[in-house]
C-alpha cells in the first residue's frame, strides 16, 4: 500500500479524464478538464467557486453526460454511460448537501447499496427464496459492522431524514463503503460538519484507502487536504489548472494566483 | 337471500376489490413513486379483456367485440391482468424511460383520455358507449349458483383472490426488490448512483402495479355482468389514489384500512341508501364531494394516512452471530481520527 504523499506511479490509474467539457445553454462549466487519479491513493479536487468541481463530479458519476471528452475507469471507456452502469463499474460518489434516502432506514440505506441482490429479482423471492435470505442476512451483518465503525450502530432503526447533518453525512460515506467500490467519490464529505467530526470522517477516508480504494474528494479545507490527500488537482474557469502534490502547487505562481493566494490571503486576514 | 345481505356482500366484494385496486396503485406511487393518473385505463382494459375472452363469440348476441373465446375463469381473469401489463409495458417503454415523473403523470392522463375516447367510440373493439352485458358468471353452473347465491359467492371468492395477491404483495415489497423500489421513490437519482437500473424497476413496478388493476377490473365486470365507459372515468383514477391516501401509502394494511373507509363507506353504502325526497342522485353528488374533502383533510392533518408506513425493522437484526447477538456489543467507533482541525490553523475558503 503506498504511504501518503509517495510519488504517484506512472501507469497505475483508477479513473482517467480527457478533455472534459460541459455548458449549460451555452455558458461553459468545464472548459477541458484532464486528470488522472492514482490508483489506491487520496485525489483532492481543489479549485475556486464556479470552478466546474461539481460539475465535473456529476460527470463523473453519470449523472450528466459531458459534451466531449472522454472518462476512463481502469482500461474501459465509460464517456457517457449511464449512472448505473458507471456504479457497476466500481465509482460510488457522495453529495456535497446529502442526500439520504429519508423514508428508508439508517440500515436499509445500507442494505440498498450492494450490487446485484438475488431479491432484487422477482424470480429469486419467488422460487429461490433460500438464496435470497442467506444473501440478505450476509448483507445484514456487513452493514451492521459499518454502522458500528461509523458510529451509527445506535441509529439503525430511524428513519435516515431524522438525522443530524454531521450524521447524514457519515451515513453517505457508510452507505458508499457498503457498495464495495473501487473509486469513492466524495464531494465535499467535510462541509458544515463540526472540527471533532471533520478528525473523524478524514480517519475513516484513511482508513479506506489503507483497505485499498481509490479516493476522490471535493475539498475546500487545505488542512485536510494537506493532512490526508496524495494528491491534488486544481481546477479553475472549467479547466485543469495543475496537479501534484500540494507542496509543489504551493510553489505555482498559477495556483497561487487562481486558488492558493485567495485562500492564504483569506486565513491571515482574519 | 335477503336484500340486506345481498348490500353487505356487495360492500363486501367492493372492499377485496378495491383492496386489489389499491395495492396495484400502491406499488406504482407509494412503493416507487410513479404518479398513474391513467391507472383506471389498466383497470377499463383489465376488466374488458376478461370479458371478451369469458364470453362466447359476439355473433347472435346484439353486441360487438373482439375475441369471444369464451374461456373458463380463471384464465380469462389472468389474461385481463396481463394485457393490462401489456399496456403498462408499451406506455413505460415510450414514456418511462425518458420523463421525469410529474411529465409523466401529464402524459399518463392524456393516455387515460385516449384510451376513453377510443374505447367508448369505437364499437366493434368493446360495443362502444353501450359497453358489454350479459359476461357469464364464472363458476357458477360449476357450483350450481343461482342469481341470488351468486353474490355471495363471488364476494367471497374475491376474498380469496385479494389474500392471495396481498400474499404475493408482501413478499414483495418485504424483499430487497421492495426496498429498491423504495430507494427509487425517495430519490431515483441516489438509487441511480448505487448501480440500480431505475427504469428497469420502474418498470417492473409498472407491469406488477398494472397486473393488479386488470385483476381488479376483471373481478369487477364478472361480478356486476356488465362493463361501460361510465364505470370507468378518468376521474375514477383520484378514487384510488383517495384509498391509499387515506389508508396509508406504502402499508397493506392501510389499503385495506383506506378501502374500507373510501371506496365501501364512502361511495357504495350511500348507494343503497334511500334518496332524499325530491332530490333523486343527491347522495351520490355528496358523497363524491364528502371523498374531495376527506382527501384534503387527510392531506392537510395526517398525510401519512390512516395507517401509517411503518419502519421495517431487519429480521436479522437481532440474529445469532458467533454465539452473540450483534446487539450485545458495545458500540465502539474502532478507526482512529486524523488531527486536522486541532493539529493545525484553519485555512479554509467558502464552498
Amino acid at each position: 500500500m503506498a504511504e501518503r504523499n509517495e510519488p504517484v506511479a506512472e501507469g497505475v490509474f483508477a479513473l482517467r479524464c480527457q478533455e472534459l467539457k460541459k455548458s449549460f445553454q451555452g455558458v461553459m462549466a468545464v472548459t477541458g478538464a484532464t486528470f488522472d487519479v492514482p490508483q489506491g491513493m487520496i485525489t483532492a479536487l481543489i479549485g475556486p467557486n464556479g470552478a466546474g468541481k461539481t460539475t465535473v463530479v456529476n460527470i463523473l458519476s453519470g449523472m450528466m453526460k459531458s459534451d466531449s471528452g472522454h472518462m476512463q475507469i481502469g482500461s474501459t471507456d465509460v464517456t457517457n454511460w449511464e449512472s448505473h452502469k458507471i456504479a457497476r463499474m466500481g465509482l460510488m460518489r457522495t453529495f456535497q448537501l446529502s442526500r439520504e434516502l429519508g423514508g428508508l432506514t439508517v440500515l436499509e440505506n445500507l442494505l440498498v447499496a450492494p450490487q446485484h441482490q438475488s431479491g432484487e429479482s422477482l424470480f429469486n423471492i419467488f422460487f429461490r427464496p433460500g438464496r435470497a435470505k442467506r444473501e440478505e442476512r450476509e448483507n445484514t451483518e456487513r452493514a451492521l459492522e459499518i454502522l458500528n465503525t461509523y458510529g451509527l450502530y445506535d441509529l439503525r432503526d430511524k428513519r435516515s431524514r431524522e438525522l443530524s447533518g454531521g450524521q447524514k453525512k457519515l451515513l453517505e460515506i457508510a452507505r458508499g463503503v457498503m457498495a464495495s467500490p473501487k473509486i469513492l467519490l466524495l464531494d465535499e464529505p467535510m462541509a458544515g460538519v463540526n472540527p471533532a467530526l471533520i478528525d473523524r470522517i478524514g480517519g475513516y477516508i484513511m482508513d479506506l484507502k489503507a483497505q485499498g480504494m481509490t479516493i476522490v474528494m471535493v475539498e475546500h479545507n487545505l488542512n485536510v487536504v494537506e493532512k490526508i490527500c496524495d494528491h491534488v488537482i486544481v481546477l479553475a474557469e472549467g479547466r485543469t489548472l495543475a496537479t501534484g502534490r500540494l507542496s509543489d502547487l504551493r510553489a505555482n505562481e498559477e495556483v497561487v494566483h487562481a486558488y492558493l493566494g485567495e485562500v492564504i490571503n483569506a486565513s491571515t486576514t482574519r | 337471500m335477503s336484500a340486506f345481505w345481498y348490500y353487505v356482500f356487495t360492500l363486501v366484494f367492493f372492499l377485496f376489490d378495491y383492496f386489489i385496486l389499491a395495492m396495484g396503485l400502491n406499488i406504482q406511487y407509494g412503493e416507487t413513486g410513479i404518479l398513474n393518473f391513467a391507472y383506471i385505463g389498466f383497470v377499463a382494459v383489465g376488466a374488458y379483456i376478461t370479458g371478451v375472452t369469458g364470453m362466447p363469440s359476439s355473433a347472435g348476441t346484439g353486441q360487438q367485440y373482439i375475441l369471444g373465446w369464451g374461456l373458463p375463469f380463471p384464465i380469462n381473469l389472468i389474461l385481463g391482468g396481463l394485457t393490462a401489463s401489456a399496456l403498462a409495458l408499451v406506455v413505460a417503454l415510450i414514456a418511462l424511460r425518458r420523463l421525469r415523473t410529474d411529465y409523466l403523470a401529464v402524459v399518463l392522463i392524456s393516455l387515460s383520455l385516449v384510451l376513453y375516447d377510443v374505447i367508448n367510440n369505437y364499437v366493434p373493439l368493446f360495443n362502444g358507449a353501450d359497453g358489454l352485458y350479459n359476461v357469464p358468471e364464472p363458476l357458477a353452473g360449476f357450483f350450481k349458483l343461482t342469481t341470488n347465491s351468486f353474490v355471495p359467492f363471488f364476494a367471497m371468492l374475491t376474498g380469496v383472490v385479494a389474500v392471495i395477491m396481498w400474499w404475493v404483495m408482501s413478499r414483495i415489497t418485504k424483499a430487497p426488490l421492495g426496498r429498491t423500489l423504495r430507494a427509487i421513490r425517495d430519490d431515483d437519482g441516489v438509487a441511480a448512483t448505487l448501480g440500480k437500473s431505475v427504469f428497469r424497476y420502474k418498470l417492473t413496478s409498472m407491469l406488477i402495479g398494472s397486473f393488479y388493476a386488470g385483476v381488479g377490473g376483471g373481478l369487477i365486470i364478472q361480478f356486476g355482468g356488465s362493463f361501460n365507459p361510465t364505470a370507468w372515468l378518468p376521474g375514477e383514477t383520484f378514487v384510488v389514489f383517495a384509498v391509499i391516501l387515506v389508508g396509508g401509502v406504502g402499508n397493506n394494511i392501510g389499503l385495506l384500512v383506506g378501502a374500507l373507509l373510501v371506496e365501501t363507506l364512502l361511495i357504495h353504502l350511500p348507494a343503497f341508501l334511500p334518496s332524499i325526497p325530491g332530490h333523486p342522485g343527491l347522495i351520490e353528488y355528496i358523497d363524491t364531494m364528502v371523498v374531495g374533502v376527506l382527501l384534503m383533510v387527510m392531506l392537510w392533518f395526517r398525510p401519512q394516512g390512516v395507517v401509517p408506513e411503518r419502519i421495517r425493522r431487519s429480521p436479522f437484526t437481532l440474529a445469532k452471530r458467533s454465539g452473540q447477538t450483534l446487539d450485545d456489543r458495545a458500540v465502539v467507533v474502532p478507526v482512529a481520527p486524523v488531527e486536522i482541525t486541532t493539529a493545525v490553523g484553519q485555512e479554509t475558503t467558502n464552498g
